[in-house]
């Protein structure tokens, strides 16, 4: 198995190779029949490098030890599911992973162009096949997932880590590389339209779908993510500013810029360069934060993983950056902006405030994250970023952000005057300055950043609704008919709009979400014997012993938590120290349990230690208000990114119209 | 798996994928050569894209004012304004049209 699982991956690294230079070849050459042999190329790379994942969960499932990742990230008594998500917690396994994705996001984008886009297309192929010459040479030189175990093969394996084994290990993972990998498809088209001298809005227009799947997909990602860290990681947060979480986050903002900037060059023709600079930079950034996962240099909760493909990634890294600067140096000329900026007060200048800031505060966390390495390399001595710093940032950037999530689809494009801010602003400001200041008299003024942060939630909460409401009722005065029926003939005719004031609302649960969590929670720590009880945030917890409870491959060992409030039982909790049985060193994990209310109060629990001899425990609880509105502005994040993602009969009508009238030599 | 029989099995893949990639050059259909964009295609594309970018505006125009957010007196001058763009860029189609395409494509 072995044998043939590595075959077909040395078969992926000639597949990709040829289709590279066939891709060249047909895009100099102008040769039809060698860009379908490049793109053959690519799809049979696709459906050998999925054959190879296959293999291997077939290793994984038979426990076929004699493959080092097998023996290596699982055992006999790991339940199934964790079996097959096994195969991304190893570093190659994960590379694998990124290599399938990538060939998947090829084929398919080989597949959607077969008729059209004839002229970027092999530059498209060349850039998206050297890519992938880079990964299936890492995942077969560097870091083979079939590498076979040294020695005499052992009966059981060494156990997979348990952080790992939690249900949201199997979709955080692939969604993450989702989004790192998809990303690679409008970088592509934007060297493809630079090589080609193609800078109209064509490439745009290909990529506004993979573009906003990728950055959808890294969004959600980012999510499941967080939600791992907070059911498993047991320190009371979903959010630590780890290095791995800021490798994500970084490329989503970029990529954010970039769906907002992208609005511009199509309604004004600006920013063309600025575009270009933002896809190559999102990019960039993903294979950076791919770096930081894989490459074990930073301390991280992910340092799971250490190996040597990050000076690998580096030089890959850095070949991007130099191909995509000279690029866009060579076309300087052509990317030059039909209109200028007439007004700071106008939507396109809102727009850029948005691209600042965004870029900013990924700049700010890249900093961070560098610091370690640049203060080792010069100093000697490794001194990290602390969380006040990350914190005071998202203050300092997020609550702009904000207020231009509810200025931006409420001003006019070009210029806007007095009259009509006056107009459209005055509700979204009245409202969001009387709600401030409910808020203030009910205690919340506390926290200064929390309350101007729900104050801007209040404010963009309502520009969504005026828009939503003016919108229906200006359909309604054209096509008549009910409100429903006006709105979703708004929304069917703009998906793009109202998808994105879907995602401006699912911005605003998670603001809503992380300022009471963050700024409005209590925590507590105390020791107790049976019968003590501890206070957090009105409520009591009450200690009454232990339980144990023996799953497949460990032994709970959980302390029994009575949580009451007012005088009233409102249930129990079981905080527990989790010990692995299928480790031959001694593993534990910790297994918080969450009480969630109606009122969106999440008491958390967390059992630090417990010590037999004296029958005592030592408990961590915390009391987060609002945590499950991030978990909420996830389903609604999904919702409109869906709206807009889903195609647009009219649109593509339209851009077929025009770029089959316009080219009528590529029918 | 024996060592003959993943031999085998590897020989049967790298034959079933040597003749997809071969097989653009082994099927009848011919490869016509590609043409590149001429000047005079890529003037089309650009009045084209001016020409949908000024309806598009022209649209959002209308929603904007609407639903309150452009004053009268703005809807009107930059009404005037998309409209003397699309005006334009069907002109330039226009006058692209009636002439006789002397050019030939970009290298």
């Amino acid at each position: 198995m072995a044998t043939v699982g590595s075959a077909l991956l040395l078969l992926v690294l000639a597949l990709v190779t040829y289709a590279t230079v066939a891709s060249v070849l047909a895009g100099l050459r102008r040769d039809r029949r060698l860009m379908r042999s490049a793109g053959n190329a690519v799809m049979a790379a696709f459906v050998c490098t999925v054959s190879a994942v296959v293999l291997l969960e077939i290793a994984l499932l038979r426990h076929d030890f004699s493959i080092a990742v097998v023996l290596q990230h699982t055992s006999r008594t790991l339940p199934t599911p964790y079996l097959l998500t096994s195969l991304w917690a190893s570093q190659p396994g994960s590379l694998l992973l990124w290599l399938t994705v990538l060939t998947g996001a090829s084929s398919l984008v080989t597949l959607q162009n077969r008729h059209k886009n004839r002229e970027l297309m092999p530059w498209v192929t060349a850039v998206l096949s050297g890519c992938m010459v880079f990964f299936a040479s890492m995942a077969t030189i560097i870091s083979s997932p079939f590498e076979r175990t040294a020695g005499v093969v052992p009966h059981d394996g060494f156990g997979l880590d348990p952080s790992l084994q939690n249900p949201y290990m199997a979709a955080h993972p692939p969604a993450l590389y989702l989004g790192y990998v998809s990303f690679a498809v409008p970088f592509a088209f934007a060297m493809a339209a630079l090589i080609t001298r193609r800078t109209d809005a064509r490439w745009l227009a290909s990529v506004r779908r993979w573009t906003l799947f990728a950055w959808a997909s890294l969004g959600v990602g980012m999510l499941l993510g967080a939600h791992w860290a907070y059911v498993e990681i047991g320190w009371g947060g979903y959010w630590g500013w780890d290095p791995v979480e800021n490798a994500a986050l970084m490329p989503w903002l970029a990529g954010t810029a970039y769906l907002h900037s992208v609005m511009v060059q199509e309604k004004r023709g600006m920013l063309k360069v600025w575009n270009v600079v933002l896809v190559t930079a999102t990019f960039a950034l993903s294979i950076f934060g791919t770096f930081l996962t894989r490459s074990g240099v930073v301390d991280s909760i992910h340092s799971f993983v250490q190996s040597p493909v990050g000076p690998a990634l580096l030089v890959f890294l850095s070949i991007v950056l130099a191909f995509a600067t000279t690029l866009l140096v060579w076309r300087l000329p052509l990317l030059r902006s039909d209109h200028k900026l007439e007004s700071v007060v106008s939507r396109e200048a809102t727009f850029l405030f948005n691209n600042l800031l965004l870029l900013a505060f990924a700049f700010v966390i890249l900093w961070g994250v560098v610091f370690p390495l640049l203060s080792e390399a010069v100093r000697g001595v490794r001194s990290t970023v602390s969380v006040p710093y990350y914190n005071f940032f998202l203050v300092a950037f997020g609550l702009p952000l904000l207020a231009l999530t509810g200025i931006g689809p409420l001003i006019a494009w070009r210029r806007a005057t007095p009259g009509s801010l006056w107009r459209t602003f005055r509700w979204p400001v009245i409202s969001a300055a009387a709600g401030g200041a409910l808020l203030a008299l009910l205690g919340l003024g506390s926290s200064w950043p929390g309350l101007t942060a729900f104050s801007l939630c209040i404010f963009v909460t309502v520009t969504i609704g005026l828009e939503f409401a003016r919108g229906a009722s200006a359909r309604r005065a054209i096509a008549g008919g009910s409100w429903p029926r006006a709105l979703i003939d708004l929304v069917s005719r703009n998906r793009r709009r109202y998808g994105g004031y879907v995602v401006h609302l699912a911005v605003v649960l998670l603001v809503v979400g992380i300022a009471a969590s963050g700024a409005y929670g209590s925590v507590n720590q105390a020791v107790l014997k049976p019968g003590q009880s501890m206070q957090v945030g009105g409520y009591t917890l009450t200690y009454t012993g232990m339980r144990s409870t023996t799953g497949p491959n460990y032994v709970d060992t959980a302390a029994r938590l009575v949580v009451s409030r007012g005088g009233g039982t409102l249930g129990t909790l079981y905080p527990a120290v989790r010990d692995f049985t299928d480790h031959t060193v001694k593993t534990q994990s910790n297994e918080v349990d969450i009480r969630h209310d109606l009122r969106g109060v999440d008491v958390y629990t967390i059992l630090q230690g417990a010590d037999p001899s004296r029958n005592e425990v030592v408990i961590k609880a915390l009391v987060n208000p609002m945590v499950s509105l991030i978990w909420l502005a996830g389903l609604v994040f999904v919702l409109g990114a869906a709206i807009t993602i889903w195609p647009d009969p009219r649109e593509a009508r339209q851009l077929a119209r025009r770029y089959s009238t316009a080219l009528a030599k590529e029918a | 798996m024996s060592t003959a029989i993943e031999a085998a099995v590897v020989a049967v893949i790298v034959a079933t994928v040597v003749m997809a990639v071969a097989w653009p050059f082994l099927s009848p259909e011919k490869g016509a050569p590609e043409q590149a964009l001429s000047p005079r295609d890529r003037s089309r594309l650009e009045l084209m894209e001016r020409r949908d970018a000024a309806y598009a505006g022209l649209r959002d125009l209308e929603q904007d004012h609407r639903t309150g957010k452009v004053s009268d007196e703005d809807y009107q001058s930059e009404r005037r304004r998309l409209r003397a763009e699309a005006a334009g860029a069907l002109r330039g189609l226009d006058t692209l049209d009636s002439e006789p395409d002397t050019s030939s494509p970009e290298e």
